[in-house]
C-alpha cells in the first residue's frame, strides 16, 4: 500500500492545481464536492483509515485532518481572490446616468403660498404668532377701528366689495389687528396674511383679489428701528442675503408716522437703467409700514403712553412676482402646470 | 401734482438738479412719478412787429419787421394770419433750436428771412390752450431780446409728485417749496401776502354761511377789470401743471390755486344778487347750468353757492355759467372759502365731477389759506389794474391750534434714535412749527396752513421727515413671550404639505364667481356680472382649470367658503381637491381612482387630527349618487368625495374621468397624539376566508363583524379583493378576507385561530348572510 503521506501529498498537489484552475465561484465549488464533499476523495481516504493496524490509525487521522485544513484555506483563499476579481470587473460599469430618473407622485405648493411659508416662518422664528381670520368683515374692523372713521376720504382709498351696509370683503388684513388686540393685552406679536379684495380691474399687474401679509407687533419699547430691522431681515430671508431696505414717509390713517418700504431690485441688484422689474429706478415698492397710531391702540383699550408698536402690510403676489420674476399676475390664477411646475 | 422747477425754484434755491429733488422730495414724502423733459428750446427771444406788409411775391406771406433787441430790425416771413403791428411775439432766430426743428437763414419767394415767428406749438406748449390759429402772443410790456425759454421756463423740467391724502397743503408750489426749503435748509423766498384791500372802507360784499359744511369763507369785490388773454408767463404755468389757461382774471385764479392749495373762484359782480353770497344745501329739484356747459337738477345733499335768486356754482367744485368771468366782466368777486372735505366730496360724486378744486377741497384746507391765498390773487389783480375792495370774512376765524405738550423722549420711545432739544426744535420750526422747550417738556405748535399735525406722532414723523428715515437705525426686537396661537395656519400650512406629497398641485381659483348658487352672498358693487356672488364651494372652479389641460393632473386649493344665513354670512375655511385621470374600462362596481381619492384623504385627516375617520356611503350635489362617500371623525362629517357627476362631467367637456372632494377645515379636531403599544414578542398567524355575501354587503361590515367574533386575538381583518363574474351567483359577489390573530402571552396555537375563524364564519352567515365558498 501507498504511504498515506504519498497520497495526501499527491491528493493536495492535484486539489492545489484544481483550486487554481477554478474560474468561478461555481466551479470552485464543484471543485470542494469532489475532493470534499460527503462522497470526496478525502472521504474515500478516510475510509481506507480502517484497513491500517489499529496503532496507526490516530496519526494516519490527524494527517488527513491537517491535509484537510490546508485545502480549505486553499478554498478560502481562492474565493476570496475571486469575489476580489468579481468585484474589480463591476467596477468596469458603465450605465447612461443622463437617462430620464423615474418621477415621484408629488405635487406643488403654489408661488404666493411659498412666499407667505417663507415670510411667516420667518417671523415664527422670531416669536411671532401666524393668524388667520375672516374675508367678509364689518366695517367696524375695517375701518372704523382703524382710526378710518365714515367720511374718511381714505375709506375710497379702499376700493372695496359691500356686501351690505356695514359688511364688505376685507380690503387688506388690518382687521387682524384689531381682532388679536382685542382678545390678548400686550405684547402682542403676529403675522397675519390672507386673501383680501379690491376693485381693480384685472390686468397684468391687478387682480380684484390678493393676498396680504400683515405684520403687527406692540409692547413696551417697541420703535420704528424695530421695524427697521425686522423687515430688512424678511426681504433677505425672501430675496437674498444682500437685500438693501429702504423707508420713505407716506401716510396711513392707522399708523403714524408712516413709511412706504422699497427693497433694492433683485432681479438688476439696482444697477440696470432698464430693467423690466424695477423699472430702472433700482426699488421695488413692498407696501405701507408704520408705528401703530395712538387712537388704534386706544381702540381696544392699550395705553399709548405705555406700550408701542409697529404694523405692516404687503402684498403677497407683489412678493411672489418679484421673488420668481413673474411677468403677469394672472399667472397665479391659471392654474397653468407648467407655471406650477417651472417655480416648485 | 404737475409743478415746473422753474416755478419751484422761484420760492427757494435749491441746491440741486431735477433727479436730485426728485429723490429728496421722495424721501420727504412726496415721490415723483415722473420727471417731464422738456424738448430743447434755444434762441427764441422777445420780438416786437414794428411794421407788417404782403410779401410781394406771395399773396399767402407776410413780412414783418421785428425789433428782436438788436441794433437792427429783422425781417421775417411769416404763413401766420394771427399777426399785426404792435403784437410782442416769440422769434425764433437764425440758429434757433425747436423741438422739431433748426431755424436757418432761408430765402422764401425772394426774401431772405431772419427768423421765424413762433406758434405755441413749434414751443411744445398745447396750441388747443393757446393761440390755436397762430403765432404765440407775448405780454405787451416784455423788452425786446429778452430770452423767451428763461422768461416762460419752456425748457425746465416738469415734476409730477403724488401728493399723499394727509398733506393738501402740499397740493402747492408754495407747500412744496416750504419742504425742500426746511430739507436743505436754505431760505424761503415767499411772495406779498398782505391783502392790499385791507384798508379799504368799503366791503360791498357780503356773505352768510346757511352750511356748517363751511367753516370760513373770504369773499373779496375787485373793480376796474377787463378779462383779455393772461399773461404769457402765467398761461405757460398753469399749462404746464395741467390747467387750461381761461383769462387774465380765472388764470389769477387758478395760479393761486397751484401756488397756495387754495382753490378760489371768481364770480362776475353783476350776476351776483345784491353782492350777498349764501352757502346752503341746494333746493330740490333747483337746476344750474355749471361751467361745463351741463346743466345740472340738484338735490339737498349737493352744497351750493348761491345768491337770492338761486345756485350759482356747487360749492368747492364747480362754478355756473351764468356768473362765469367773461369778456363783458369788468367787476369780480373773488371766493376763498373752506368747506368740509366730506360735503365737497359727496357733491363732487353726486355729479360724477372731480376737478382741481374738489381734489383740493375734498382733503379738507386748513382756513388759514384762504386769507393767505385771497391775498395773493389780490396782489396780482392789482397788478392787473384792478381796484381792491375790503375783504370780508365769513365764519370761524382761523384760530391757532393749541400747543401739544409732549415728553422729552417721544422721539427715542417712537424712533429709537435720539436727539437733542435744539435739533428737535430745528426741525420742527424748518416746517413753520413753533417750539418752546419748558422743564421736560417740548409744547409745539403746529403752522397755521397745516392741519394734519395734532398729536405727538405727527411732530415725531416730521422730525424724521426732517433727520430723513434713513437716519432711523435697524434694531433686531425681543419679542416676550405671549399666548396667541398659531393652530388654524399650522393646521392649512399642513394640510397643504400633505396634499402636495400626495401628488397634488395647489391652485388659486376666483372666490367672486358669475353663477350664483343656493344661499350665495350677493355683492352690491360687483366689478362685472361674472363675479357677483362669493362662492359657496371650490370644486367647480378647480374642476373648470383641469378641464382645460390636455393630460391627467391633481389639483387643491385652500380657501373660504361663503354662505348667505339670514342675511348673516357664514364663512368657512377648506381644502377642496380634484382630479383628472384617464378613464378605465372598468366593471360598474369597482372604481380604482375613487380608492385612490379615498386613500388621499383619509390619509390627509390621519396627517391633520391623528385619527382614522371613518367612511360611509353619501350623496353630495355634483357627485355621482352611487360613487360618493363622507369621512366622520368622532362623527362629525368633515369630508366628502367622489366621482364627478356623469352629468357635470359632461359639462367640463373634460377627456378624463373627474373626482372631487374638500375637507371642512373648522371642522378638524385638535391632533391626537398617537401612543405606542410594542408588538407581541409571540408570531403571528393569519387564516384566508373566501366569502360569498350579497352585493350591497358591504366590506365594512364584513370586517368589523369578523374582527367582533374573533374577539382579543384579532391583530387585523382585511378584505382583500372582490369578484363579481360568471363563477358567482347573480346578486351576490365574492370577497376575499385574510384575518390576523396573534396572543400577548404565547403562540396562538392552530386550533384557537381555527376555533375562532370558526365563530366568524358562524356570525358572518347569521348577520350578513356570508357563506363560505369552496
Amino acid at each position: 500500500m501507498i504511504e498515506l503521506a504519498t497520497l495526501l501529498s499527491a491528493l493536495r498537489e492535484r486539489f492545489a492545481a484544481a483550486v487554481e484552475a477554478a474560474a468561478d465561484e461555481r466551479a470552485l465549488d464543484e471543485v470542494r464536492v469532489a475532493y470534499l464533499g460527503r462522497n470526496g476523495e478525502v472521504t474515500t481516504i478516510r475510509r481506507s483509515i480502517g484497513k491500517l493496524p489499529p496503532e496507526r490509525r490516530p496519526g494516519a487521522g490527524k494527517e488527513i485532518n491537517d491535509a484537510v485544513a490546508v485545502m480549505e484555506a486553499l478554498l478560502q483563499e481562492r474565493h476570496a481572490q475571486l469575489e476580489a476579481r468579481d468585484v474589480e470587473a463591476s467596477l468596469e460599469q458603465r450605465i447612461d446616468v443622463t437617462f430620464l430618473g423615474t418621477p415621484p407622485q408629488f405635487g406643488s405648493l403654489h408661488p404666493v403660498r411659498r412666499v407667505i411659508e417663507d415670510a411667516c416662518g420667518y417671523f415664527e422664528r422670531h416669536g411671532f404668532a401666524v393668524v388667520l381670520g375672516p374675508e367678509v368683515e364689518p366695517d367696524y374692523y375695517n375701518f372704523d377701528a382703524l382710526n378710518i372713521p365714515p367720511e374718511h376720504p381714505a375709506r375710497e382709498g379702499f376700493d372695496s366689495f359691500w356686501v351690505n351696509d356695514s359688511l364688505l370683503l376685507r380690503p387688506h388684513t388690518s382687521p387682524m389687528q384689531i381682532r388679536t388686540m382685542q382678545l390678548h393685552p400686550p405684547p402682542v406679536a403676529i403675522v397675519a396674511p390672507g386673501r383680501c379684495y379690491r376693485r381693480d380691474a384685472v390686468d397684468a399687474r391687478h387682480l380684484f383679489q390678493f393676498h396680504q401679509i400683515e405684520g403687527l407687533l406692540v409692547a413696551s419699547g417697541v420703535h420704528f428701528g424695530h421695524l427697521k430691522g425686522m423687515l430688512t431681515g424678511l426681504c433677505r430671508t425672501l430675496f437674498g442675503a444682500y437685500q438693501q431696505v429702504r423707508f420713505r414717509p407716506s401716510f396711513f390713517p392707522f399708523t403714524e408716522p408712516s413709511a412706504e418700504v422699497d427693497t433694492t431690485c433683485p432681479k438688476c441688484g439696482g444697477r440696470a437703467s432698464a430693467c423690466s422689474m424695477c423699472g430702472g429706478s433700482g426699488w421695488i415698492e413692498l407696501g405701507g409700514a408704520g408705528m401703530v397710531h395712538p387712537n388704534v391702540l386706544r381702540e381696544v383699550g392699550y395705553d399709548p403712553e405705555v406700550v408701542s408698536g409697529w404694523a405692516f402690510g404687503f402684498g403677497a403676489e407683489r412678493l411672489a412676482l418679484v421673488r420668481y420674476d413673474v411677468d403677469d399676475v394672472r399667472r397665479f390664477v391659471d392654474g397653468d402646470p407648467d407655471f406650477f411646475e417651472q417655480l416648485a | 401734482m404737475r409743478i415746473p422747477i422753474s416755478w419751484l425754484r422761484e420760492y427757494v434755491d435749491v441746491p440741486a438738479e431735477s433727479q436730485a429733488i426728485a429723490e429728496r422730495l421722495a424721501m420727504l414724502g412726496f415721490p415723483v412719478a415722473e420727471i417731464v423733459r422738456r424738448p430743447a428750446i434755444e434762441n427764441v427771444v422777445v420780438g416786437r412787429i414794428s411794421s407788417l406788409e404782403r410779401h410781394p411775391n406771395a399773396d399767402r406771406l407776410n413780412l414783418c419787421r421785428v425789433d428782436a433787441g438788436a441794433d437792427a430790425p429783422l425781417t421775417i416771413v411769416t404763413a401766420a394770419t394771427n399777426v399785426a403791428a404792435g403784437q410782442v411775439v416769440p422769434v425764433a432766430t437764425i440758429g434757433a433750436r425747436l423741438p422739431h426743428l433748426q431755424i436757418e437763414r432761408r430765402t422764401m419767394r425772394g426774401i431772405a428771412s431772419e427768423g421765424m415767428l413762433c406758434s405755441p406749438d413749434e414751443l411744445a406748449l398745447p396750441p388747443e390752450w393757446f393761440e390755436a390759429d397762430g403765432i404765440m402772443q407775448l405780454d405787451a410790456e416784455s423788452t425786446p431780446g429778452e430770452d423767451v425759454v428763461a422768461l416762460l421756463g419752456l425748457a425746465d423740467d416738469v415734476l409730477d409728485v403724488e401728493i399723499t391724502g394727509n398733506r393738501v397743503d402740499a397740493m402747492s408750489v408754495i407747500g412744496l417749496a416750504r419742504e425742500l426749503a426746511a430739507s436743505y435748509r436754505v431760505p424761503l423766498r415767499l411772495p406779498s401776502f398782505e391783502n392790499p384791500g385791507r384798508g379799504e372802507p368799503e366791503p360791498l360784499a357780503r356773505v352768510a354761511l346757511e352750511s356748517s359744511d363751511c367753516s370760513h369763507f373770504v369773499l373779496q369785490r375787485f373793480d376796474g377789470l377787463r378779462a383779455t388773454l393772461g399773461a404769457a408767463r402765467t398761461r405757460v404755468r398753469l399749462a404746464l401743471c395741467g390747467v387750461r389757461p381761461i383769462n387774465n382774471v380765472v388764470d389769477v385764479s387758478n395760479y393761486v390755486m397751484l401756488e397756495t392749495a387754495q382753490p378760489l373762484h371768481v364770480y362776475d359782480a353783476t350776476h351776483v344778487a345784491e353782492q350777498r353770497l349764501i352757502v346752503r344745501d341746494a333746493r330740490p329739484g333747483e337746476r344750474l347750468l355749471t361751467l361745463d356747459g351741463i346743466e345740472r337738477r340738484l338735490t339737498p345733499a349737493a352744497l351750493v353757492v348761491a345768491d337770492e335768486q338761486g345756485a350759482l356754482g356747487l360749492a368747492g367744485v364747480m362754478g355756473g355759467a351764468a356768473s362765469e368771468v367773461g369778456a363783458q366782466t369788468t367787476a369780480i368777486l373773488l371766493e376763498a372759502a373752506t368747506f368740509a372735505g366730506a360735503r365737497v366730496r359727496r357733491t363732487a360724486q353726486l355729479f360724477g365731477l372731480r376737478t382741481e378744486a374738489s381734489t383740493r377741497h375734498e382733503k379738507s384746507l386748513a382756513p388759514a389759506l384762504a386769507e393767505i391765498a385771497a391775498s395773493r390773487a389780490a396782489q396780482m389783480l392789482l397788478g392787473m389794474g384792478a381796484r381792491a375792495y375790503a375783504p370780508v370774512a365769513a365764519g370761524e376765524q382761523a384760530t391757532p391750534r393749541a400747543a401739544v405738550s409732549r415728553r422729552r423722549d417721544d422721539v427715542t420711545r417712537l424712533l429709537g434714535i435720539t436727539l437733542d432739544d435744539a435739533r428737535i426744535a430745528g426741525d420742527l420750526t424748518a416746517l413753520g412749527c413753533s417750539v418752546v422747550a419748558s422743564d421736560g417738556h417740548l409744547e409745539i405748535g403746529a403752522p397755521a396752513w397745516r392741519n394734519d399735525l395734532a398729536i405727538a406722532a405727527d411732530f415725531v414723523e416730521e422730525v424724521a421727515r426732517m433727520e430723513g428715515y434713513d437716519a432711523i437705525v435697524a434694531a433686531m426686537p425681543t419679542v416676550a413671550s405671549h399666548e396667541i396661537s398659531s393652530r388654524e395656519y399650522e393646521l392649512e400650512a399642513g394640510a397643504a404639505r400633505t396634499m402636495c406629497a400626495l401628488g397634488y398641485h395647489e391652485t388659486i381659483t376666483y372666490s367672486l364667481l358669475g353663477a350664483r348658487s343656493d344661499n350665495a352672498v350677493e355683492l352690491r358693487n360687483p366689478l362685472s356680472e361674472d363675479h357677483r356672488y362669493l362662492r359657496t364651494e371650490i370644486a367647480p372652479a378647480l374642476l373648470a382649470q383641469l378641464a382645460r389641460l390636455a393630460h391627467p393632473y391633481r389639483l387643491f386649493e385652500i380657501g373660504h367658503v361663503f354662505a348667505d344665513e339670514g342675511g348673516l354670512v357664514a364663512e368657512t375655511p377648506v381644502l377642496a381637491f380634484a382630479v383628472a385621470v384617464e378613464r378605465s374600462g372598468e366593471p360598474p362596481w369597482r372604481d380604482v381612482e375613487f380608492l385612490r381619492c379615498k386613500g388621499d384623504i383619509e390619509t390627509l385627516v390621519r396627517v391633520l387630527t391623528g385619527r382614522r375617520p371613518r367612511v360611509e356611503r353619501a350623496e353630495r350635489r355634483g357627485l355621482h349618487p352611487g360613487k360618493c362617500a363622507a369621512l366622520l371623525v368622532d362623527d362629525v362629517p368633515v369630508a366628502a368625495f367622489g366621482r364627478v357627476d356623469p352629468r357635470e362631467e359632461r359639462a367640463y367637456a373634460a377627456p378624463f374621468a373627474l373626482y372631487a372632494g374638500s375637507i371642512r377645515l373648522d371642522r378638524l379636531p385638535e391632533p391626537l397624539v398617537p401612543r405606542y403599544r410594542p408588538p407581541s414578542r409571540y408570531p403571528s398567524t393569519y387564516r384566508d376566508l373566501a366569502l360569498s355575501v350579497g352585493a350591497e354587503v358591504s366590506a365594512e361590515s364584513v370586517e368589523a363583524t369578523t374582527t367582533q367574533a374573533i374577539g382579543d386575538i384579532c391583530t387585523a381583518v382585511r378584505v382583500f379583493d372582490e369578484y363579481r363574474g360568471p363563477q358567482v351567483e347573480r346578486g351576490r359577489k365574492s370577497l376575499a378576507v385574510r384575518a390576523t390573530m396573534r396572543r400577548f402571552d404565547g403562540t396562538i396555537t392552530d386550533e384557537e385561530a381555527d376555533a375562532a375563524v370558526a365563530r366568524a364564519v358562524e356570525a358572518l352567515h347569521k348577520r350578513l348572510g356570508a357563506t363560505v365558498r369552496v
